[in-house]
């Protein structure tokens, strides 16, 4: 995450990010473990697999069945909120693939188990941050009073969006970046009529809003996937802006994330890291 | 009319979402990001308008079934 111009250098003899990260996303934790972190690593495995066991279980591992059958490609996994949990997803699909030729019944708690499992996947994806920022800073000089961790503070803005900014001090922005976010998520449940929160509709649009967070969950848990007699005048819109929504919530979470690296390693932003008396950020030459 | 006009207002709204964000991720400081902000949405909505005239141009040329 940070400057290409500038990038944090590894110490000698520290651990190799990239393969940290790798691991972490083969199997929670493994990263970590290669870093000799053992409690992080254990408490990262338990929570994140304990999630996506849970979810499995609730769901009856069958969050592949909802895909109809001309959506269910060799690669049909790879793009749901699960492949940030790579090792659990292979097994799980070793395990459950799409199912049965006959197809059975889905239980009742189908949705929650696969906002667990989603969930699973989106907070390792996250843990792979964290392993790659571990590794990098190795011995390298942090001042944590600077500015919580990068991990800590981009999981909190998933969780709430905005929420990472509040925890790094930021409070106007994180209340401004909750209010759009959060009102554009609200203004795609009301064209799509609330069609849009259900997994087994629109399987990967759902992915994308997923990536809003417990938000997203809360507001399908409370809509309640009921039947519809006809389609709503603007769903496909209210599908794409509810989408829109989560996918915005990841630029929210790469700003927390370099705000809180730049500041615990005493370095500049990206954003001032530019030479001010020629242009000060990538894209603001009228600032010049 | 009135559809247009909601369409329309869709289209401000959800631009003005995606600009703002954009804006956030692309400077640190909050009165540099306020201050890029106006400049940037008129460009994008400007840009972005184009773009729709040109594919409804497109549309009514070459796609249209009468």
């Amino acid at each position: 995450m940070s400057s290409s111009q500038d990038p944090t250098p590894s110490p000698q003899g520290a651990s190799n990010p990239l393969v940290a990260t790798l691991l972490t996303w083969f199997v929670p934790g493994a990263g970590h473990l290669y870093m000799g972190k053992m409690r992080t690593a254990i408490i990262a495995f338990v929570a994140i697999e304990g999630l996506y066991l849970a979810g499995v279980m609730l769901s009856k591992g069958m969050f592949l069945q909802i895909l109809p059958p001309e959506m269910r490609g060799r690669f049909a996994a790879a793009l749901t909120p699960e492949a940030g949990n790579l090792g659990a997803l292979l097994l799980h699909v070793r395990q459950y693939g799409f199912g049965d030729i006959v197809p059975t019944a889905f239980p009742s708690t189908l949705h929650i188990g696969v906002m667990l499992t989603a969930s699973a996947g989106i907070a390792n994806l996250i843990l792979c941050s964290r392993a790659h920022y571990d590794a990098r800073v190795g011995g390298l000089k942090e001042e944590p009073s600077a500015a919580p961790h990068p991990g800590l503070a981009t999981l909190v803005g998933w969780i709430i969006p905005g929420g990472g900014h509040f925890l790094q001090g930021r409070k106007v922005r994180g209340a401004v970046a909750f209010a759009l976010v959060v009102l554009l998520f609200a203004v795609g449940c009301y064209l799509a009529d609330g069609t849009n929160l259900d997994r087994s509709r629109h399987f990967y649009y759902w992915a994308g809003q997923a990536l809003l967070g417990p938000v997203a969950f809360i507001a399908e848990t409370l809509n309640g996937h009921p039947l519809m007699s006809a389609r709503p005048t603007y769903e496909d819109a209210g599908v794409v802006l509810s989408s829109v929504a989560g996918m915005l919530n990841v630029l929210l979470l790469l700003d927390v994330y370099g705000f809180s690296e730049a500041r615990r390693l005493g370095r500049p932003l990206a954003t001032e890291a530019v030479d001010p008396e020629l242009e000060s950020g990538p894209f603001d030459a009228s600032l010049r | 009319m009135n559809d247009l006009a909601f369409h329309i207002g869709l289209f401000l709204f959800s631009t003005l979402v995606i600009v703002a964000v954009s804006c956030m991720f692309t400077e640190a400081d909050d009165q540099k990001a306020v201050r890029l902000f106006p400049r940037r949405y008129l460009t994008f909505v400007v840009v972005t308008s184009v773009v729709v005239a040109v594919m409804l141009v497109a549309e009514h040329t070459f796609a249209a079934v009468s």
